[in-house]
């Protein structure tokens, strides 16, 4: 490999990993209140779609974001109705929102013919153009679109909320144990929303950056390619804490763009044993061979208010 | 008490009572799905009604659409009983993705291989190395969960993309299964004694669908009339008392998980040897999911999978029919069966809410209750 192709990489690595961070920033949140919010696949593959359509029609990338957002918001809260108040079995309803998504965003996309031919309005670069000259970060660092910076930011401030504030408290308190956070008059119900919510928010976001961070189209057919599901298994693998997650969604933007420069570029490493990676660690994790981070307590069940026990 | 000794009264009720019971729920959730759908449909300025008499048309309007329908159901009816049978015991096998990809690897395999065998016994062992890989691939989550203690949604998502990504690799060029030179990747094709006989000439027909048809009325006989059914059905509503019963709890879930890995295989070895006669590249694009969904609509009741599966293929095949004589976009109908699901679950907890508030009315207070 030159010392071009690693700077490509590397700055591809920041490209595909910034996305997976924003939607884990979210996701977190959710998981730590006791939810497993399987439907960010779907809520991210809404959120590309629709950071295009509007970025297509108004020509403004913070409108198309804040739109995304919005529209994340509804989805979020209409999971967290699901999960939480109608009690459903969390993956499950996960996975029909992302065939409702992967379906309805096909269809809204056949009909919205007019963004096809169209390359949409990006997010800009965080730094002018001159800084790309600075040798080797210049151009893994300093080419990098706004959206990817604040992907690199937040996990310190999810961090700092998760840990450092009463509502972080709360919510972790709630994943936990629900009941001795209701007992200390915490509304788990409420807490368990605002997670699931911000969940959603975050995961359209992400989407949005997928499509708004640099290619601005939308590709029919599911371009999100799994991408809610890496986050999970970040999620997992970063053993429920903002920042390792983070770590390790840019490990998984790394094995992704290798995968992906591999494909074009022919190699001896099979690029699918690069794709299985993220999954193959989630499962190591999971069966307690990598870290030793136990999930929360109430992971992915249901919470009964008037279950005794 | 009347409330309990009446609902008692109506599930004794041999048929009439388990059709309501179970058949409640899911069809108040596919009328709204419908419904849902038929908003959408007349929101792209097609009238619905014509559209759903398209769908219909579409499906069961001749011979070979209603083929086409049994052919799509082959799988869903395979996958939707092994996620059904994980249902009664409290497991949600999610990994029916990754088994047909396992299935159709072993099934491949050995259906590839020009044998000199008669064709039963070479679609025989096809069908059978196919069940042993997908298997053996279930047997991981299986150990994980019933012995670890590892939520095992999570870890069968996970494996159904190493299962993809694992096939994808296994059909790519260099491999020993590949085709070579191949324009997309994809397996040799099967040998022709490995292949399955067309029932009906001109269509694609095959027998998948007597197969998973009677893995459904099996398993519906072994869940109500077996020790293991009983044993399966306790470790389902009360794994605390199975455990006390003397069930032996981990060998249970983890028989449960395989049996559903094993349905999976087999599902993805009808699907390559009825239909595709090949492995291809990312073949089963969802048809596992579907099968989660159908088992779900089913409330996990194997006869139920059979109900489920023909309205799920109905949709799919006359959707297609439905696109191209009305205009609605073809992935309309993959919208109105997860719609027919997120329903059908919303409305799964109040019915249950309404029956456990109405025992708590009646009853002792700290009378035990299970929801959710």
């Amino acid at each position: 490999m030159s010392a071009d192709q690693i700077i490509s990489w590397l700055a591809a690595t920041l490209q595909w990993g910034g996305p997976l961070i924003l939607v884990s920033v979210g996701e977190v949140f959710a998981e730590r209140s006791g939810v497993i919010d399987v439907g960010i696949e779907g809520i991210m593959l809404c959120g590309a779609l629709s950071g295009v359509a509007i970025s297509f029609y108004t020509g403004n990338v913070l409108i198309a974001s804040l739109g995304t957002m919005i529209l994340g918001l509804v989805l979020g809260m209409a999971f967290a109705y699901l999960t939480v108040t109608r009690r459903t079995n969390q993956v499950v309803t996960g996975l029909m929102f992302n065939l409702a998504a992967l379906g309805g965003t096909n269809l809204v996309f056949s009909l919205l013919s007019a963004t096809r031919s169209h390359r949409v309005a990006t997010f800009p670069d965080l730094f002018p153009a001159s800084f790309g000259n600075v040798p080797i970060i210049g151009p893994v660092l300093f080419q990098l679109p706004v959206i990817t910076w604040i992907a690199l930011v937040l996990p310190f401030l999810a961090s700092w909320v998760l840990y450092h504030t009463d509502w972080g408290l709360n919510v972790r308190a709630v994943g936990d144990n629900p009941k001795a956070a209701a007992t200390a008059g915490l509304s788990v119900i409420a807490l368990k929303y605002q997670a699931v919510i911000l969940s959603g928010v975050f995961a359209a976001l992400g989407g949005c950056a997928l499509t708004l961070g640099r290619v601005g189209y939308f590709a029919s057919g599911g371009m999100t390619a799994g991408r809610g599901f890496v986050v999970l298994a970040a999620v997992v693998v970063g053993g429920w804490d903002p920042l390792r997650i983070a770590l390790a969604c840019l490990v998984f933007g790394a094995a992704d763009a290798a995968q992906l420069r591999m494909q074009t570029t022919g190699s001896h490493i099979p690029y699918q044993f690069l794709q299985m990676f993220p999954y193959v660690l989630t499962l190591a994790a999971l069966a307690g061979l990598v870290g030793r981070k136990r999930p929360p307590k109430t992971w992915g069940a249901p919470y009964d208010p008037k279950k005794l026990s | 008490m009347t409330s309990t000794k009446k609902r008692d009264r109506f599930i004794t009720l041999p048929v009439l009572g388990q059709i309501a019971l179970f058949g409640g729920r899911p069809l108040v959730g596919i009328l709204l799905g419908l419904a849902a759908g038929a908003g959408l449909i007349a929101l792209s300025g097609v009238n619905p009604l014509v559209a759903y008499w398209a769908m219909l048309k579409g499906a069961i309007g001749s011979p070979q659409s209603i083929a086409n329908v049994l052919v799509r159901a082959s799988p869903l009816l395979l996958t939707g009983v092994g996620v059904a049978i994980g249902i009664k015991a409290g497991l949600w096998n999610v990994g029916e993705e990754g088994y047909m990809y396992m299935g159709a690897i072993g099934a491949g395999a050995v259906g590839i291989m020009p044998l000199p065998l008669p064709p039963l016994v070479h679609i025989t062992l096809a069908i059978l190395a196919g069940a042993a890989v997908a298997g053996a691939w279930g047997l991981l989550p299986a150990y994980l969960r019933a012995y670890r203690g590892v939520n095992e949604v999570v870890t069968t998502i996970m494996m159904n993309y190493v299962a993809q990504f694992f096939t994808s690799w296994m059909v790519h060029d260099p491999q020993p299964m590949a085709e070579p030179g191949a324009f997309f990747p994809m397996s040799r094709i099967l040998a022709p004694s490995a292949r399955l006989p067309i029932l009906m000439p001109g269509t694609s027909l095959h027998p998948g669908f007597i197969i998973g048809i009677a893995a459904c009325v099996l398993f519906y006989l072994a869940v109500r009339f077996t020790p293991f059914g009983f044993r399966t059905r306790m470790l389902g509503t009360n794994p605390e008392a199975a455990r006390y019963a003397g069930v032996n709890v981990r060998r249970q879930t983890l028989l449960v998980l395989v049996i559903g890995a094993l349905m999976g295989g087999v599902a993805g070895a009808c699907e390559v040897m009825g239909l595709k006669m090949r492995v291809y590249q990312d073949f089963v694009s969802g048809v596992g999911f579907e099968g989660v969904a159908v088992a779900l609509l089913a409330a996990g009741n194997p006869l139920g999978v059979v109900i489920t599966t023909l309205f799920f293929s109905i949709v799919k095949t006359g959707g297609a029919a439905m696109s191209v004589s009305t205009g609605v976009g073809g992935p309309m109908t993959v919208v109105i069966e997860a719609l027919c699901v997120i329903f059908t679950i919303a409305v799964g907890y109040s019915e249950r809410k309404r029956l456990v508030r109405a025992d708590k009315t009646k009853e002792d207070e700290e009378a035990p209750q299970r929801v959710g």
